[in-house]
């Protein structure tokens, strides 16, 4: 397996947090492959996306949300948190390990905070290896 | 009431008399022997003895079988059975059958859910509950018959027992169950512990102003405390229990050895403080896995010799 | 409505595990509801299993679909195309649905993917308590309209026992004591004499106790 590979990183944000014309994808580290999501509003992180998010292969998901008590929909980003917390129980069930999942609160346009943000996410990949499921098709194993 | 005595247990209470009832688990195995043993340290000292069934919900010998065994050293049990375990056609085919050995009490209980016992996997059954049980011993006793109407050959005639708890809540409803269980059939009661005498002399009281002191024996339940350990116990973990805060304090207050000689203090202060009561007709001791000190604590309360 | 609660993956696993080609089916009506089985419960499961199965290097293909209602042949048609594609379904209805499957198709292996729980309702967003037994003999017009078969845990229909506490059932603090319930409802409507009255033995004839029951309507048969 050739190890050292990027890990693969995919971010979903609320537009709220960083809008179209805002510098989001500068905050690409050279050590990740980095995929951005946005949606409308944190809370329309349905499981199902999180979930295909590490089906497609990202060995991290990161959900980047406003801070508490700041969502323009009211409860939006509690919604979120919650889902997340489901999911990350989910992905230890069935041995991907929840570390992988994070959600983090950002203040609209805090490029700072959010790539700090994701540099720990890459971080946590890179320390828990690449997505088993992605790793296992990759190296195509013999299938039992 | 009204009927003939079936036992001691009734004559006492019937005659007017102060009655001491006391209990005994039966073991977790098949040796009769531990029966006999606890049988033998009340024998004489108390008018009857309870036998729990299945306490706590943990499997025991069975409390018809320890019954059967102590009837056949002279002792009177109070048979006591829960609607947990049984359904109408077992509870019926066992009243019978323990009257057909010499039991003449029951205690018709609901008994502790199995969620605490050593089987919270099992299927409980109440398909009738204690104040139905109540009915049906009645209804066997004064009409020969079983739930189904059937003329038995042979009706049991047992005097019949019911628990109340005055330290459960709704408080108000408290005495309303009461007078439901005197009118299904209840000759008399057993109350959980007393510890709370003034939440106790409160539900006496309820209780005489609705008459129902006059149509029922109560026997009021008293434990000793062995230690500080167990008090506390009976406070935060017993299901309707009421333990004052101060009374732990006390057990508290002295030197470790003499915590359990504390316990038969306030034990015996509880029973003379019960006697004063109007309408306690007795006390119910359940020294629990204790049973060598009931002869001390009814000799020390003055209730020796027993008639 | 029914509630019901998704099995834990490791034992969905072990019930699909002689199968390389499973359908995922959910149902759109109760257990929807209570998130156990409804359109999104089936991407989600499809997905965590599909994960599950790379990651141990096994082969799995699963189709996903959803019907209206697994109870009711109408809709359970519209999965016959499906079925024929898999080797095998794992239901994500209630228990009725899953039985309604297996008698429509009967070559098809039906597996369960929901523990059914009980009949009850949504309480408030998340929540949802257990209100009713199928007793066959309603008399929640005593009780105030909170039912003691139900909710008491010693089916007690005479009054609380003595564990009864603070409002909490002795089973658990986190239960209601379904007798306190009553007795505060039957303040409130003024009824508290109903509590006063002997109640007899419940008839469990009516119950599951006679065996399966069926309802009958000849108005509606054709
Ligand atoms: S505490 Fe209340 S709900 Fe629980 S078993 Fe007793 S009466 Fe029933």
């Amino acid at each position: 397996m050739s190890q050292k590979s990027q890990s693969k990183i995919t971010v979903f944000h609320c537009i709220n947090v960083f809008g179209d014309g805002d510098a989001l994808p500068a905050v690409a580290s050279a050590s990740g492959e980095l995929n951005f999501i946005k949606l409308p509003c944190s809370s329309m992180v349905k499981d199902v996306f999180l979930m295909r998010a590490f089906e497609a292969g990202a060995d991290a998901v990161v959900v980047l949300v406003c801070a508490e008590g700041a969502c323009r929909y009211v409860e939006g980003n509690l919604r979120a948190k919650k889902r997340v917390a489901w999911i990350k129980a989910l992905l230890d069930e069935i041995g991907m390990d929840g570390r992988r999942l994070a959600l983090f609160n950002v203040a609209a346009g805090d490029a700072r905070s959010a790539k700090r943000f994701i540099q720990e996410a890459l971080s946590v990949a890179a320390a828990l290896g690449p997505n088993p499921a992605a790793a296992r098709s990759r190296s195509d194993v013999a299938l039992v | 009431m009204k009927i003939e005595s079936t036992g001691k247990l009734q004559r006492v209470l019937n005659s007017g008399g102060f009655a001491v009832t006391a209990e005994c688990g039966p073991p977790r195995g098949a040796d009769a022997e531990i029966v006999r043993k606890k049988g033998e340290l009340l024998k004489g000292c108390v008018d009857a003895v309870n036998v729990t069934d299945n306490q706590t919900a943990i499997v025991r010998m069975s409390s018809i079988a320890a019954c059967a065994h102590l009837v056949t050293m002279g002792i009177e049990p109070v048979m006591q059975m829960v609607t947990r375990d049984r359904n109408r056609i077992a509870l019926q085919s066992d009243i019978m059958g323990a009257y057909s050995l010499g039991i003449t009490n029951i205690l018709c209980l609901s008994g502790d859910h199995q969620t605490f016992g050593s089987q919270p996997d099992a299927l409980n059954v109440f398909d009738i509950d204690s104040m139905n049980l109540v009915r049906t011993v009645q209804t066997m006793r004064e009409q020969g018959q079983d739930m189904s109407g059937f003329e038995l050959k042979g009706a049991p005639r047992m005097f019949i027992g019911a628990a109340a708890n005055p330290f459960a809540d709704p408080f108000e409803y408290r005495v309303m169950r009461l007078a439901k269980k005197i009118d299904a059939g209840a000759d008399f009661i057993q109350t959980q512990c007393v510890y709370n005498l003034a939440r106790f002399k409160a539900w006496m009281k309820m209780a005489q102003d609705e008459g129902l002191t006059e149509k029922v024996h109560i026997l009021a339940g008293v434990t000793p405390m062995k230690s500080v350990g167990m008090a506390k116990y009976m406070a935060t973990r017993v299901a309707g229990m009421d333990v004052p805060e101060g009374l732990i304090k006390r057990m508290e207050g002295v030197a470790k050895p003499k915590v359990a000689e504390e316990g038969i203090k306030i034990c015996l202060e509880t029973i003379a403080a019960l006697r004063e009561i109007q309408g306690v007709h007795g006390i119910h001791l359940m020294a629990i896995e204790w049973e060598d000190v009931v002869e001390r604590i009814v000799s020390e309360a003055g209730l020796l010799p027993r008639p | 409505m029914i509630v019901g609660e998704q099995k834990p993956i490791s034992e969905i696993k072990q019930i699909i595990a002689p199968y390389q080609k499973v359908l995922i089916l959910g149902c759109g009506t109760c257990v929807k509801t209570c998130f156990a089985g409804g359109e999104d419960e089936v991407a989600v499961l499809a997905s965590a299993l599909r994960l599950v199965c790379k990651t141990e290097g096994k082969r799995i293909e699963i189709e996903e679909q959803t019907v209206e209602r697994q109870c009711e042949d109408e809709f359970i048609q519209e999965s016959a195309q499906a079925v024929s594609r898999n080797q095998a379904i794992l239901s994500l209805a209630c228990g009725a649905g899953v039985q309604a499957m297996a008698r429509r198709f009967t070559t098809a292996p039906v597996l369960p993917g929901v523990n059914t729980t009980f009949m009850g309702v949504l309480e408030k967003p998340g929540l949802f308590t257990e209100e009713c037994s199928g007793c066959g003999d309603c008399k929640l017009a005593v009780f105030g309209g909170i039912c003691p078969f139900t909710r008491c845990a010693k089916k007690l229909l005479n009054g609380p026992c003595g564990g009864s506490q603070n409002g909490h059932c002795e089973v658990s603090s986190d239960i209601d004591c379904a007798w306190h319930l009553i007795i505060e409802r039957l303040k409130a409507l003024g009824q508290m004499d109903n509590l006063r009255v002997y109640l007899p033995p419940k008839n469990w004839a009516a119950s599951l106790s006679s065996g399966p029951r069926k309802l009958i309507r000849e108005d509606h048969m054709l």
